[in-house]
Formats: structure tokens, C-alpha cells, sequence
């Protein structure tokens, strides 16, 4: 899993791979993640993660030649993946999850075995994207696996768990979407008087677990101490 | 905010102006945006007459009609979009770097060339920073925008004094029509021919423009497919399935899955921001270096 290295601007690189996301490709990033801050932390600005890229930018072309002349004769482990898993509540109900019924129907399934596929995988975090606190998972069930929706919703309440293409997801504050909504947790997921804004960290993992309407409208701040603990 | 610093109301405050410095660039390990002023050449250039630091809070005009009352005495600067500019109600005519008096009023008239107006003032407006920036980001600050009425706070100088600097904004460079761009981390997946068409003729900004992104009125028929989720920038151009082009900008999100088929130049984001619905651009190839 060597990756290769594309130049894009004078600034502006990354490093490539063509593999499908693993745990194995997010161990490996991680290992590239750690020695480009180590080594180059004076002239690196920033590194953003994506499933197959790790986009690096860079103070100025000569601190970016400097990696691109080093790159090739890299050959590092695989970073271990934190063990953390986070128990994230979610309501499957119509009134919860606005594309709960559109769903079932299209993928042929009951509710009952939506939630189960839904709730018993464990999915890993890649990095966080499209909005402030939206997780990138991957370990979705090819059996909820569905195409996103042609016309997008123009607002996405804060909380909803959707599922588009092969990913699921939580819309961490209201927004448009294209994803299917199946259900809603009570929780926060970004809060920028938090530091950080966010409570997880990408190579982490969570799960769903269901609770019913009562719940959620009942939902309290105590609660979430039972969960994200 | 502390009582001992210099207040200015906004007594008429255009749709879309919001306050914005050079943007957050630790935000992107959480998912958020980068933000900061969309055409940061017109921006840094009005700080540096001001000697500001590089993150320096300025106000971002997208419509003429602001109205600001000082209630203490400032510099300011302007630059950006040109405008016409009164102080309480004379004519400047030329309005770069001016000293302003307790109670004056200053109105900025319509944009005679541009699309994006900066005013900086000495020391910058003080706003809680977060995560290193003072730009306005909905999710961020509660905001995207300012209000008619409110009040933006400013560290006070000594009364007015005389000016001897008299630096003349020039806006020649964003009339051209060239947006340089390298080839995106996707490009060669285009056709030789999708490719020339990109860059041979004019394309137009759509009314689909804000500070995420910009979305031109032309189409690229392709039939590429969706990608792995990966980092974007201010400046990468992606190409739907549709055949939409979508110039990302300041607020726009930190990854997408489209194709990824341009980066544009740090200048030619801030001359695309300086370009108003209907102009054409023209992409012009740079190599990669």
C-alpha cells in the first residue's frame, strides 16, 4: 500500500491511493499523517484526510520538493487503530427519519430489518467532512446500499441519520441533503463552544443503537453520559 | 466587549456583508470550512496600508448601500470592488486609505467595477476568535451575515490625524478575464476533448454563486463516475454527473466527491471573486510545477 504522489499546485499535493477504503488504507494514512507532522512541521500547513487521499499543504514549493524527493523511499508500518467505540442513539420512526417508509420500500425490507442491519455493524470514522462535525463512516451493509436521492432535501433536521450510495451518515446541524433519512439521534454532534467542537476522532468506531419515540422526546443532557462514556 | 474600545454602527448594512480575515485554516480536522475573505489579494492589500497583522477582521461588502457611523476616531481602508464613497456626504475621490473622525459617516455607493468590497480598519474589528479566526461561518459564529443596527467594535487611535500616504487602488488586474488554473488531482480522467473544451472558450457565473461556490451556466457532458470522498480547497473545480461546474470557494465544505478537475491559482480566486453574475471567464492551463 505505497502510495504515489501527485503535485497539484506549488502548494498543494497528495499522496494517492487507488485501493478501496479499509481499515488497513486508514492505518497506513495514519502513518503518513504522523511523519508528515513529525518531520516536516515547520513547513507543512495542513493535512486533510479523504478515503483514498491525504492532501497536503504546503508553506511554499521548495518545503513541498523537499517531501516529493524523500516520498518514494518511504517505508512505513501501519498505525494501529484506536479500540474506542461510541454508542451513538437513534430513533428509527417515520416522524424521525423522513425517507424511513421511501426506503424500506425501495430496498424491499421491514423496518425491523433495516434497524437490524443498521445497528450491527460497527463503523469506522475516516475524517470528518461536507459539514462542521459530519463523519465520513465506511462499514455499511451492502444490503442498505442506495443510490442518493435525485432531488435533494432542502433541509435535513439536525441529528438525522441518512444513508446515500454505500455510506451512512449524521447530519450534525440542519442542512440541504441528498441521503436518505431512516431515523435521528438526540445528541450533539458539533459544538463549537466545545474544544474540541467535535467528541470523536477519525480511526475511532460507533454504533447505532435504537431507543424508542418516548426516548428522544425524553431525552435529557444526563443521558448522554450513558452513552458517550 | 470592553467599554474602552472605539464602537461603529451600522446603520444601513447591505444583504451578504459579513466579517472575514484571512479564514481557519485548523478547522478542516473537524469539518470546518476554511472561510475568510474570498478575494484575499484586495484584502491583504488594504491591511498592509493599515501595518495590520494578516488576520486582521474586515468587513466583506458584496452590494453597495453601507452606511457606517464611527463613534470614535479610526483609520480605514478600502479596497476590492471601486465604488463611489461619501464622508458624511462629500464625495472622496479617492477613498484607499482615510482617517476618520469621531461622528463621521461613511456610505459607500455603487460598485462601478467588481463585485467584493473590503473595509479594514487600523487593528482590525474585534470579535471573539475561534480556532484562530474572526470570520463569519453560520455553524461558527451563529452568523453568516451582519445586520442594520448593530454595532462592530474597534480598538480607538488618537484623534484624527493627517494622512501623508496617498496609495492609489488599481483593479485593472481583475478585469482580465484569464483564470489560471493547474490541473486538478482528477483531470486526466477528462477526454483530450472535454479538456480543449474547458479551456478554449468563455464561460459565464450563474446566479448559483455564493461564498461556498461558484456554478457556471456551461455544461461538460462526462460520464465519470462519483469518486471515494476526498479533500477539496477553495479554488478546486469539480464536475458533476450532470455536467455541472462548480468553482468551490471560501465556505465551501472540506471534501467532495466529484471529480476534481482544476485548481485554480491563489490570484485567480481572488479575481473570480471580483467577477459578478453574467461575466465570462476564460480557464487558462498552468503546468504543474
Amino acid at each position: 500500500m505505497k502510495p504515489s504522489y501527485q503535485l497539484i499546485s506549488p502548494t498543494l499535493g497528495e499522496l494517492v491511493w487507488n485501493e478501496e477504503p479499509s481499515d488497513e488504507l486508514l492505518s497506513i494514512q495514519f502513518a503518513y499523517l504522523t511523519f508528515v507532522q513529525t518531520n516536516f512541521s515547520t513547513t507543512i500547513l495542513e493535512v486533510r484526510q479523504g478515503f483514498t487521499r491525504l492532501s497536503l499543504v504546503w508553506k511554499n514549493l521548495a518545503s513541498q520538493q523537499e517531501f516529493v524527493k524523500l516520498v518514494d523511499t518511504l517505508d512505513l508500518r501501519p498505525e494501529p487503530l484506536p479500540e474506542k467505540v461510541w454508542q451513538v442513539p437513534v430513533c428509527y420512526q417515520p416522524e424521525y427519519g423522513q425517507d424511513l417508509d421511501d426506503f424500506v420500500k425501495s430496498k424491499n425490507l421491514s423496518v425491523a430489518e433495516v434497524i437490524q442491519l443498521h445497528t450491527q455493524a460497527l463503523y469506522r470514522i475516516h475524517f470528518f467532512g461536507f459539514l462542521p462535525g459530519f463523519f465520513y463512516l465506511n462499514g455499511l451493509s451492502p444490503k442498505l446500499h442506495l443510490p442518493r436521492k435525485s432531488v435533494p432535501s432542502l433541509a435535513v433536521p439536525s441529528g438525522s441519520v441518512a444513508i446515500g450510495g454505500k455510506q451512512t451518515g449524521i447530519y450534525p446541524m440542519q442542512s440541504p441533503g441528498g441521503w436518505h433519512s431512516i431515523g435521528r439521534s438526540p445528541l450533539p454532534f458539533f459544538d463549537p463552544n466545545q474544544t474540541p467542537p467535535v467528541w470523536a476522532k477519525p480511526g475511532e468506531q460507533i454504533q447505532f443503537v435504537s431507543i424508542t419515540a418516548s426516548q428522544f422526546e425524553n431525552w435529557e443532557d444526563e443521558d448522554r453520559k450513558n452513552f458517550l462514556k | 466587549m470592553s467599554t474602552n474600545l472605539g464602537k461603529a454602527q451600522l446603520l444601513r448594512c447591505p444583504q451578504g456583508t459579513s466579517l472575514q480575515d484571512a479564514g481557519r485554516a485548523l478547522g478542516s480536522n473537524y469539518g470546518i470550512p476554511r472561510s475568510g475573505a474570498m478575494d484575499l489579494h484586495s484584502y491583504h492589500w488594504a491591511n498592509h496600508l493599515l501595518k495590520n497583522t494578516s488576520q486582521a477582521v474586515a468587513l466583506e461588502l458584496v452590494q453597495p448601500g453601507l452606511k457606517i457611523k464611527f463613534e470614535a476616531p479610526c483609520r480605514i481602508a478600502l479596497a476590492g470592488a471601486a465604488s463611489s464613497v461619501t464622508v458624511n456626504q462629500v464625495v472622496i475621490s479617492n477613498p484607499s486609505l482615510l482617517a476618520l473622525d469621531a461622528g463621521d459617516l461613511l456610505e459607500i455607493g455603487a460598485f462601478l467595477t467588481g463585485a467584493r468590497l473590503y473595509l479594514c480598519i487600523e487593528g482590525g474589528f474585534q470579535v471573539e476568535k475561534y480556532l484562530g479566526s474572526g470570520s463569519d461561518f453560520v455553524a461558527i459564529t451563529g452568523t453568516a451575515t451582519r445586520t442594520t443596527g448593530e454595532y462592530l467594535h474597534y480598538l480607538p487611535i488618537q484623534p484624527k490625524s493627517v494622512l501623508q500616504a496617498k496609495p492609489k487602488w488599481a483593479t485593472d488586474w481583475f478585469e482580465l478575464e484569464a483564470i489560471h488554473a493547474y490541473p486538478g488531482p482528477d483531470w486526466a480522467l477528462l477526454s483530450a476533448h472535454q479538456q480543449r473544451i474547458l479551456l478554449d472558450q468563455p464561460v459565464h457565473l450563474s446566479k448559483l454563486s455564493n461564498r461556498m461556490g461558484i456554478q457556471l451556466e456551461e455544461l461538460l457532458t462526462n460520464e465519470l463516475e462519483d469518486l471515494p470522498t476526498n479533500p477539496v480547497f477553495p479554488g478546486t473545480v469539480q464536475l458533476t454527473p450532470g455536467g455541472k461546474i462548480i468553482i468551490l470557494m471560501r465556505d465551501a465544505g472540506v471534501t467532495g466527491g466529484y471529480p476534481r478537475i482544476l485548481q485554480l491559482s491563489e490570484d485567480a480566486q481572488s479575481r473570480l471573486a471580483q467577477k459578478k453574475v453574467g461575466d465570462s471567464i476564460r480557464f487558462q492551463l498552468l503546468p504543474t510545477p
